[in-house]
């Protein structure tokens, strides 16, 4: 076994933490189709930064203080928005960015030092830094596994999702508020640009694997810690950013996962299609599908082959459905 | 008789836009009633002011006799929004989509036990999509994913089905396998709301309908109501081309 660093046993744990918590706010991100909120709340995060290094507070604190707030603010943003939403969410990223460049030069801070909250650096996570990264951690992986149906509800259907009595707005400020710990969490490895890429990577690459949400969601916390202790352990031995590192890792595994996929489909449709041809009916696989919904309806007329298929099948199970009540 | 919806004097402002005014709906138990009325007549915004969706700015709307704002009882609702697509941004299996529809029975971090799994499995037979359980929502066709959202809200066992335009996009053989799952459905005394662009095959299940005509009710009452009322298409001009597509 080889014996790592101090630093590099730590920079190493804290990846594996972001490699969780990322993909794991990131699958609901993207599911709401805000891929691109974790880019916004990395700028917004900035001047939390700079914040802390103007004031001597701990950046880290700072930075979970005023990214959350740039959270809720987006949150509220798409909740009120309307067709100026992504201006007013554009301006909101350009302030934070702005904001924080402002600060980090009025307290005279290097640029070095900027560079290694914009795109992560192995050699800078302090036990405290490390200590809060986890707690973080564990709070959002409980809170995205254990409320997994109510956020799935919510970020698949909002409307249907009210009507069952789900309170709509407290979970979507859950999501920005735990996107916002994210982009923190996720500030000392990959980097507070860069954070995005680690939210929405890993599940773009499980998507094209897996058939269901669950299965993307496990696949892209596996996917996402693989990349980020590859990531860092690259940027240890090349002297690079971890960020870009992780980044490079993650979209390589994508790339090797496109064909995969398509390969996988094509299994899975022949699969099908073998399967429709014992049946005896070769012509369009999408029809049999089509066909279930009649129940083998006696009234309708089609032709004997879906009536062997499925008559009588699915009406037995409405009966019983309806029976039970 | 026991009023499931009661809809009273109720104006909804969207927008600066008055989109309802002043419309009145009653529905009892066991009735089945239908919203009919030209696009943007304001049919969706009715049925979603009826499950405190929609803001309303005049007006008093109760469920099960409870008023909108008090009204907690969420199991006994079952909605089918208006959608061309149950797709969303990460895929979901056709199971873990109908899963969403026991929530309202489920507390947080509540697991889901053996009778919710049955009864999801129960409501993906019923709309006859056993086969594709696993299969992402976002392969299926418009209207196996029409079905898909109506197995969610079937999942609920609810005592209200309330539909929006659940039979856009479903060809006329699946309407019909649609329109015997109601049937059973109201057999057990339960209640359905739904917006309907088209009478087709659920037309003799229909008890009543209103009809709206720029958010004001038009006309309401049993049917049938004349096609030039009802200022949709009349019915045979649907049955002759079999359509399958989003809007068919
Ligand atoms: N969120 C909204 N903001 C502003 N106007 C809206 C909104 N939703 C619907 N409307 C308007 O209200 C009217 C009625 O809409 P809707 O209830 O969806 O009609 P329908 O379902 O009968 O087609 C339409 O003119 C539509 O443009
Ligand atoms: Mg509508």
């Amino acid at each position: 076994m080889i014996v790592l660093a101090d630093f590099m046993q730590r920079a190493l744990l804290a990846a594996l933490l972001t490699g969780l918590a990322a993909p794991a706010v990131g699958t609901y991100l993207v599911q709401r189709r805000l891929a691109l909120m974790g880019d916004g709340i990395g700028h917004v995060a900035l001047t939390g930064v700079a914040l802390g290094l103007l004031t001597g507070w701990a950046p880290v604190w700072t930075a979970v203080v005023v990214a959350t707030l740039g959270a809720v603010a987006i949150e509220l943003l798409r909740e009120h928005g309307r067709a100026s939403a992504d201006v007013a969410l554009a301006m909101l990223f350009y302030g934070g960015i702005a904001g924080g460049v402002l600060l980090v030069g009025l307290a005279g801070i290097s640029a070095a030092t900027l560079t290694t909250y914009l795109f992560g650096s192995v050699t800078t996570v302090s036990v405290g830094d490390l200590v809060l990264i986890a707690a973080l951690t564990v709070v959002v992986l409980v809170l995205c596994i254990g409320l997994r149906p109510q956020l799935f509800a919510v970020c698949q259907d909002e409307e249907f999702a009210r009507a069952a009595g789900i309170p709509v707005r407290v979970y979507s400020m859950l999501i920005a508020a735990m996107a916002a710990v994210t982009v923190v969490v996720a500030m000392r490895t990959v980097g507070l640009l860069m954070v995005s890429a680690l939210m929405v990577v890993p599940v773009a690459t499980a998507q094209q694997l897996a058939r269901g949400f669950r299965a993307t969601f496990s696949l892209a916390l596996l996917l996402g810690v693989a990349a980020s202790l590859t990531g860092v352990t690259l940027s240890y031995y090349v002297d690079v950013a971890p960020g870009a590192a992780i980044v490079v890792v993650a979209l390589f595994g994508f790339t090797l996962a496109w064909p995969a996929g398509s390969l996988l489909r094509r299994q899975r449709f022949a699969g099908q299609r073998a399967e429709t041809g014992r049946r005896g009916h070769v012509a369009a696989e999408e029809h049999v599908h089509e066909h279930d919904a009649e129940c083998g309806h006696p009234g309708v007329p089609h032709d004997d082959h879906v009536d062997y298929l499925h008559g009588g099948h699915l009406h037995a199970r409405h009966g019983r459905h309806y029976d039970e009540h | 008789m026991t009023e499931v919806v009661d809809i009273d004097d109720v104006t909804v402002v969207l927008d600066d836009r008055v989109v309802l005014s002043d419309v009145d709906l009653h529905v009892s138990q066991g009735e089945v009633v239908a919203v009919l009325g030209p696009n943007g007549s304001g049919k969706s915004t009715l049925i979603r002011a009826a499950l405190g969706l929609a803001p309303v700015r005049q007006g008093d709307i109760r469920l099960f006799g409870t008023p909108i704002s008090q009204f907690r009882n969420w199991q006994r609702v079952g909605y089918v929004p208006q959608r061309s697509t149950a797709a969303s941004g990460v895929p979901a299996s056709v199971r873990e989509v109908v899963a969403a529809g026991r929530l309202a029975r489920r507390r947080p971090f509540q697991r889901a036990d053996a009778r919710d799994r049955e009864t999801v499995e129960q409501a993906i037979a019923l709309v006859g999509l056993t086969d594709r359980s696993d299969d992402r929502v976002d392969r299926l066709s418009g209207g196996q994913q029409q079905r898909v959202l109506v197995a969610r809200a079937a999942a609920g066992d609810p005592d209200l089905l309330v539909l929006d335009e659940p039979n856009a996009g479903i060809d006329q053989t699946s309407q019909e396998a649609f329109a015997r799952a109601l049937r059973t459905f109201v057999a057990s005394d339960r209640t359905v709301l739904l917006v309907l662009h088209q009478l087709g095959p659920l037309g003799p299940l229909v008890d009543r309908a209103v009809v709206l005509d720029a958010g004001r009710v038009l006309r309401e009452g049993p049917l049938p109501i004349p096609a030039d009322v009802t200022g949709m298409p009349q019915e045979h001009a649907h049955s002759e081309h079999r359509e399958t597509g989003l809007f068919g």
